[in-house]
């Protein structure tokens, strides 16, 4: 098998190691579908409250938010089932995995915080200071603006959600997940449909 | 003569593109590696045998689903000699 190679110069070396380096550098080749699906799951969800309480005065509308366990029961098996199709692990996937991993952890415990004190007046305010964390580690770990510009407007948001009747708080989380999610998944997915074949954009699809 | 201290595991075009390829990633399936370097499936098998003989590389081998699988992970040893390997080429070209 050796008699193939030749004798590489230093120069040759170094050339042939930027060149792999650079093969396997990852670029922003997010499809964008997870972004998107969650995105409008949670605006639909948001929506919905928002016109039971506000013109049907139905406090069971919230039960609308069973849905995204649902979709997130739907989402593992899916994940479960492609998971042999990822043939490289890097660092930086692997990383942002697990900022969302460490987000739906937080955001368990912060709705059993909230149901046990209580404290439905700040849930919305910290609703929305939590997402904007996982969507600016995103946006930084993949170096895609938009996702950084979207978790800032989720603090923006937050804020304002302070100074807001809590009824019409819910509006300010559609909003956020407008800004943070749904505009980032539709640039994410028209810069990976321009740029990667499909057999590929499906393979990273799932970090 | 110049070559001499650089080490002969690295010093070859396959193996030296395997290892560049795995210093940047966690770990990578054969197919990919595949690819990546244009190398055909034997002497790929091969050149990755030679870089775990040195402990430079861990190969896992497993199934999933009925579909079988070949992992490469550059090991601290792989890191160490890539790094010498560096060191060395940049003493040579006065960089």
């Amino acid at each position: 098998m050796a008699n193939i190679e030749h004798k590489m110069t230093e120069k040759e070396s170094l050339e042939l190691i930027t060149s792999m380096i650079n093969q396997a550098k990852e670029k922003v080749n997010e499809s964008g579908t997870l972004y998107l699906l969650w995105g409008w799951l949670i605006l639909f969800c948001c929506i919905v409250q928002f016109v039971g309480v506000e013109f049907f005065n139905d406090s069971n509308v919230y039960l609308v938010w069973l849905l995204t366990w649902v979709v997130l029961i739907v989402q593992v098996f899916y994940l479960w089932r492609k998971r042999k199709r990822i043939r490289v692990k890097t660092y930086m996937r692997e990383v942002n995995a697990y900022v969302w991993v460490v987000f739906f952890i937080s955001l368990m415990l912060l709705f059993f915080i909230e149901s046990r004190f209580n404290a439905y007046k700040v849930f919305n305010p910290l609703l929305l200071m939590m997402y904007g964390m996982p969507t600016f580690l995103s946006g930084i770990i993949l170096k895609f603006k938009p996702l950084v510009i979207g978790g800032i407007c989720c603090w923006i948001l937050s804020i304002i959600a302070v100074f807001t009747p809590i009824d019409y708080q819910v509006l300010l989380v559609g909003l956020s997940i407008i800004s943070g999610w749904i505009i980032p998944g539709y640039i994410l997915r028209s810069t990976s449909k321009a740029t990667i074949p499909k057999s590929i954009r499906d393979e990273k699809l799932f970090v | 003569m110049q070559f001499k201290e650089l080490d002969p595991i690295l010093h070859s075009q396959l193996r030296l593109a395997v290892i560049s390829l795995l210093i940047s990633v966690k770990e990578a399936e054969f197919t990919f590696l595949k690819e990546k370097t244009n190398a055909t499936s034997g002497n790929l098998s091969v050149q990755i045998s030679k870089l775990k003989e040195a402990g430079y590389i861990d190969i896992i081998k497993k199934f999933n689903n009925n579909y079988p699988q070949t992992i490469c992970k550059i090991t601290p040893t792989g890191i160490e000699a890539f790094e010498n390997y560096v060191k060395a080429l940049q003493t040579y070209m006065n960089l």
